[in-house]
């Protein structure tokens, strides 16, 4: 009975001290230096570690700061660390060079744990409590998806990159900088196998192995409830045989029997629908059965870990951007790519290579600036409505247009890469291919 | 045909591997009474070390055995010091050793990033070498794996019966102060099996490690089918976990090769459920422990 | 009704109320709409902790399957609404429905056909979550993969704008876990529960209905998990098997529980309010790697030093409790150390129950050092024998 009371009197008491700190412990104004003091880690504050003189003018005034978030811990967090890295350059050079709109930029980055629910809350938490003045998309479908239904709700802009989930985009101010276009899961099988129909000897007989993830089950079979087609269908209807279709679970570890499946099929060419390590593993397992196919394409493959796994010269990928010519012709994307290529080297990534992740990666911020550049300000509709209409300058995909009836979709933009000689080069089209490189597939091995 | 044989054989041999990362949980469960989960984390972190030691002084990963296993035999000595001076009983064991998995996991994140670690071929031959009878392949790093399971397995059962180290966790396992009573330090016994079982773990990370690409979410994918081999197989019943691991990976291989490899975490679970409920104590009920 | 039960209601009432205004209260004082996320989030936990509570902390079964009937909830709304256009909130009561039978079902067969032991129990609640992630994974009709978009769901108009709903929504489910495991706790089946807790086969003898209690705690569990699953799918946004069938909710349901103590109602609230704080404010300032290892220990030395939890803790040293706890958040506050509300929050949290780490021993040896400090009184023999059950 006593500890009833007792209970009471604090839950009371606790109400009133609540409504006591909220009137007085309350700062909506002063944030930017207080709130959350290990952001400085992350971002690159103007005045420190550059010690060379300055050609351009200092960035000044109050910073602009751009809040995200991205998987640096959890399942994505491979990847996400590659973001993290680009993002720190990108902002770093930023500063450098006079900041966004005379005033320097500060990053406020937070972790999402890849998980969606995270993500949203935790970009609610940065427009309505930190205050941000923009945001800039987290990595990972899932948590792209619900960061942007927040973005979407207080009505910001929202470029981002890699999601794979084209079709579910409508938000009016989002824009991505993965360049697969609003259909890849038509334009990417097509790529292949024009490419692969070009070499004159295209294969009779496919097979498919699908992860279970929403984005390659969208290139595999099209979207659910559409007879849009996907690679599967798309290779039916050139008249190849598909004699393997199989869906494999997201956590898989034991691929054995993939790889006996796969050798029972013996496909011409084999089509895998994978991500992060899926191919590495399979290619392995297939080894060890003493297997392999005389061709293999990867989805959205970890390129560092295939280069290192035995059998898999000849595979091929997507990308968007490669570190050879003709994609290096352009003199600022070298410059930029070895600073990339020292960031991720020393974030202790393996793979220090700029391809489709830090491109897409560096393009996300390249709207985000140029939208505010251009509109003159950082009103959100304002720079929608100038990218909208101008579309953006990016270093390392060229000249971007979003097309409203394409739910801001631009063309596809990938290119065909392959391990030659234990490394990636773009083989197709021609004039993206690598100087002296071309395709090689042939369906007899 | 052919195809079919192949996922038995693959399923036999990837049974000695889910094995071998069964047996420190199911012998610390089944003598000491303690439900290890920090074993999953034993087995992730031995194959990073394994990863490390050869890729930074460029040797054999399996002579990195020379170190790893003596390191993990002390890990698990000292892991059940702690646990003698805590003092715990099931339920808090499965706690406690749950907070040092996400510790574990934690730590080596922070140490090796998130990003995928693969030993590359020039170090690893292992991993696509293979045997072959007829159509079948066995695949070198799997069948190693099997006969260090065999081994292993047959070692401790022997172990377990005929040596007096073997009745001494007998006793403790049934009752520790009689044991104690009869001159058997349950002390010691017990830091002594706990470090010869986070060595199995230790092993069973060597393999994950030349078999496979690793990175720090792998370890939870591995609850499932581990919890399975250790309730089939029977708490502390080496040779049953041997068995109950052949017969969880051959259930899911031929299940992934026939109906593809989406069916195969359900036959795992659906066979955990059914061990559970109608045979608790383990598919061969010769008692090997307690 | 007894008088200590009217008071407890009355507090709920006001609890509700208090709460039920905040957000009307955050736009006229013009705070952080952020603030309004938090306590939402906040509440999804509170309520996640205290089902699972019912039938771990109260009828001594351990469960790691939170998840499964978490993700029953949120599955179940995801279908019915993503992929069949119902009504938000008319699929809402099928979620708790649908887990709860779910749940029914379990007990069913693990109670009355087979009687497995605690860790068995443990490890079956396991099984059937992985089960249920894998036939979720299968079947086109419920995932299949694709995964499903909640994302421009129509909320209806009375529930106002999305946080808002969702705070109404989660406030109301979470109100009723906690007034439910309050009723449980005290009533004649809280008292079988804790019977059968302590010694099933004593409480059978006692005359305890054992079985029907366990399926009404098991019930009541996995009602409530799925009920609060159901709203959260809105929250997700795009619900895939991976982000759905995960070891967070099992895994933090367990740490909240034990860090607020098992054997009172209170236990799994305040452990969700502290744990929920901290992780907030450490993923705000950037240590979330830092905040997963801080988990890892804090269950250690939980499960080792604070057996009854914290609330038995703080209510048994009450007057500290609350010196402490307005004592340092009047300090930040008037300190302005940092310039959110949340923060200021955290700190006092973070003191007080640091000190209520200290062992019950020294506490003793300190109070019964200072006298008679007006407390007085024998000490609560409740609260003792609850601290040395569970254990």
């Amino acid at each position: 009975m006593r500890t009833h009371r007792r209970r009471r009197y604090l839950v009371v008491t606790m109400v009133i001290a609540l409504i006591a700190a909220a009137c007085g412990g309350d700062d909506t104004t002063d944030t930017t230096n207080t709130t959350a003091p290990a952001d400085t880690e992350t971002t690159m504050p103007s005045d420190t570690e550059t010690t060379e003189p300055d050609d351009t003018e200092e960035p000044t005034g109050e910073p602009i700061r751009i809040g995200g978030t991205l998987a640096l811990t959890g399942f994505l967090a491979a990847t996400g660390a590659i973001h993290q890295a680009v993002g720190e350059v990108f902002v770093e050079r930023l500063n450098e060079q006079g900041g966004l709109l005379g005033r320097p930029v500060e990053w406020v980055l937070l972790d999402d744990e890849s998980a969606p629910d995270q993500s949203a809350a935790a970009y609610e938490r940065l427009i309505t409590e930190d205050e941000v003045d923009l945001v800039i998309g987290p990595y990972g479908t899932g948590n792209i998806t619900s960061a942007m239904a927040v973005a979407e709700r207080y009505g910001y802009v929202f470029p981002h990159h890699t999601a794979s989930l084209t079709y579910a985009y409508n938000y009016a101010c989002h824009f991505s900088s993965w360049s697969t276009g609003l259909h890849p899961n038509i334009t990417n099988p097509n790529l292949i196998y024009d490419a692969l129909e070009s070499t004159g000897t295209p294969p009779a007989t496919i097979g498919f192995v699908v992860n279970e993830f929403p984005g390659t089950m969208f290139i595999a079979y099209g979207q659910d409830g559409t007879d849009e087609g996907g690679a599967v269908s798309l290779a039916e209807d050139r008249g190849w045989e598909v004699v393997l279709d199989l869906t494999f679970p997201t956590a898989t570890s034991d691929w054995a029997p993939v790889a006996a499946q796969i050798r029972d099929a013996d496909p011409d060419f084999l089509y895998i629908a994978g991500l992060g390590v899926n191919a590495s593993n399979i290619i392995t397992a297939m080894q060890a059965i003493d297997y392999s196919p005389a061709g293999m394409f990867s989805q959205w493959p970890a390129p560092g870990p295939l280069l290192q796994t035995e059998g898999a010269d000849g595979i091929m990928s997507v990308t968007i951007f490669e570190e050879h010519p003709p994609f290096t012709d352009n003199p600022d994307a070298v410059e930029v790519s070895g600073l990339i290529n020292d960031a991720l080297a020393e974030a202790d990534i393996p793979y220090t290579k700029v391809e489709t992740q830090a491109a897409a990666s560096w393009t996300a911020w390249e709207y985000l600036t140029q939208a505010a550049e251009g509109a003159g300000s950082l009103d959100q509709a304002a720079m929608c409505d100038w990218l909208l209409e101008n579309g953006a300058d990016t270093l390392f995909q060229g000249h971007i247009e979003f097309r409203p009836d394409e739910q801001n979709y631009f063309e596809d933009l990938s290119k065909l890469k392959q391990i030659q000689d234990r490394d990636w080069w773009v083989v197709y089209p021609e004039e993206f291919a690598a100087p002296d490189r071309s395709l090689i597939y042939s369906p007899d091995e | 045909m052919d195809l079919i044989s192949q996922g038995v054989v693959s399923g036999v041999l990837v049974g000695g591997l889910y094995a071998l990362m069964s047996l420190g949980l199911s012998l610390s469960w089944g003598a000491l009474k303690i439900i290890n989960l920090a074993h999953f984390s034993f087995i992730l972190l031995s194959a990073y070390f394994v990863y490390q030691l050869t890729l930074s002084y460029q040797i054999d990963p399996l002579v990195t055995m020379v170190l790893v296993v003596p390191l993990f035999f002390g890990i698990g000595a000292l892991m059940q010091v702690f646990f003698h001076m805590v003092k715990v009983d099931e339920f808090k064991s499965l706690i406690i050793t749950f907070g040092i998995f996400i510790i574990l996991q934690s730590l080596i994140r922070t140490i090796w990033s998130a990003d995928f670690r693969r030993i590359g071929s020039e170090l690893n031959p292992y991993a696509t070498e293979s045997i072959h009878i007829g159509a079948v392949a066995f695949p070198v790093s799997q069948l190693v794996a099997f006969a260090a399971a065999v081994l292993i397995a047959v070692g401790m059962s022997l172990l377990l019966s005929r040596t007096y180290f073997g009745k001494a966790v007998r006793a403790v396992a049934q009752d520790r102060e009689m044991a104690r009573a009869f001159g058997v330090d349950p002390r010691r016994v017990a830091v002594i099996l706990s470090g010869l079982t986070t060595c199995f773990s230790a092993l069973a990370g060597l393999f994950v490690a030349v078999g496979q690409t690793i990175f720090p979410g792998l370890a939870v994918s591995w609850f499932g089918i581990v919890f399975s081999v250790v309730i089939l197989g029977g708490l502390g019943n080496t040779v049953g976990t041997l068995t109950a691991g052949v017969i969880v990976g051959v259930a899911s291989n031929t299940a992934a090769v026939t109906w593809g490899p989406l069916s195969a975490p359900l036959v795992t679970f659906l066979i955990l459920i059914a061990a559970l409920l109608f045979r608790p104590e383990g598919l061969l009920t010769r008692r090997s422990v307690a | 009704m007894t008088g200590s039960r009217l008071r407890t209601l009355i507090g709920f009432g006001a609890v509700a109320l208090t709460l039920g205004f905040f957000p009307a209260l955050q736009e006229a004082l013009d705070l952080p709409r952020f603030l309004v996320i938090f306590l939402f989030t906040t509440m999804f936990w509170v309520s996640q902790a205290s089902s699972w509570n019912i039938l771990t902390g109260f009828a001594g079964y351990f469960s790691f399957g939170q998840g499964a009937w978490y993700g029953i909830g949120v599955y179940t709304v995801s279908v019915l609404v993503g992929k069949h256009g119902w009504p938000f909130v008319a699929a809402l009561p099928f979620a708790g429905l649908a887990a709860g039978a779910a749940g029914l079902l379990l007990g069913v067969v693990v109670f009355r056909l087979r009687r497995l032991s605690g860790e068995i129990f443990a490890l079956t609640t396991l099984a059937v979550a992985f089960v249920l992630a894998a036939v979720a994974r299968l079947s086109p009709a419920i995932d299949g993969g694709t995964g499903i978009f909640m994302t421009g769901t129509p909320i209806p108009e009375f529930l106002g704008d999305f946080s808002t709903a969702m705070y109404r929504l989660t406030l109301v489910f979470a109100l009723l876990t906690v007034l439910a495991a309050y009723l449980i706790h005290d009533s004649r089946l809280g008292w079988g529960l804790f019977a059968i807790r302590d010694d099933e086969q004593v409480a059978d003898g006692l005359g305890v209905p054992v079985f029907r209690y366990k399926m009404a705690a098991l019930g009541a569990n996995a009602f409530f998990a799925g009920l609060m699953g159901g709203v959260w799918s809105l929250q997700l946004g795009f619900v895939t098997v991976d982000d759905v069938f995960n070891i967070r909710v099992p895994l933090f349901v367990i740490l909240m529980s034990v860090l607020g103590g098992m054997s009172h109602w209170m236990g799994p609230v305040l452990g969700a309010v502290i744990i929920t704080t901290l992780s907030d404010r450490l993923n705000s300032a950037g240590l979330a790697d830092v905040s997963q290892i801080i988990i890892g220990a804090l269950l250690v030395v939980l499960a080792l030093a604070v057996r009854e939890g914290v609330y038995l803790r703080m209510r048994d040293r009450w007057v500290t409790t609350a010196a402490i706890f307005f004592g340092v958040l009047a300090l930040v506050t008037v300190l302005d150390i940092n310039s959110s509300l949340i923060s200021d929050f955290a700190y006092a949290i973070v003191a007080t129950t640091v000190a209520m780490l200290v062992p019950s021993g020294v506490w003793e040896r300190v109070r019964a050092a200072r006298g008679g400090n007006g407390r007085g009184g024998p000490p609560d023999i409740l609260a003792e024998d609850l601290t040395e059950a569970n254990t």
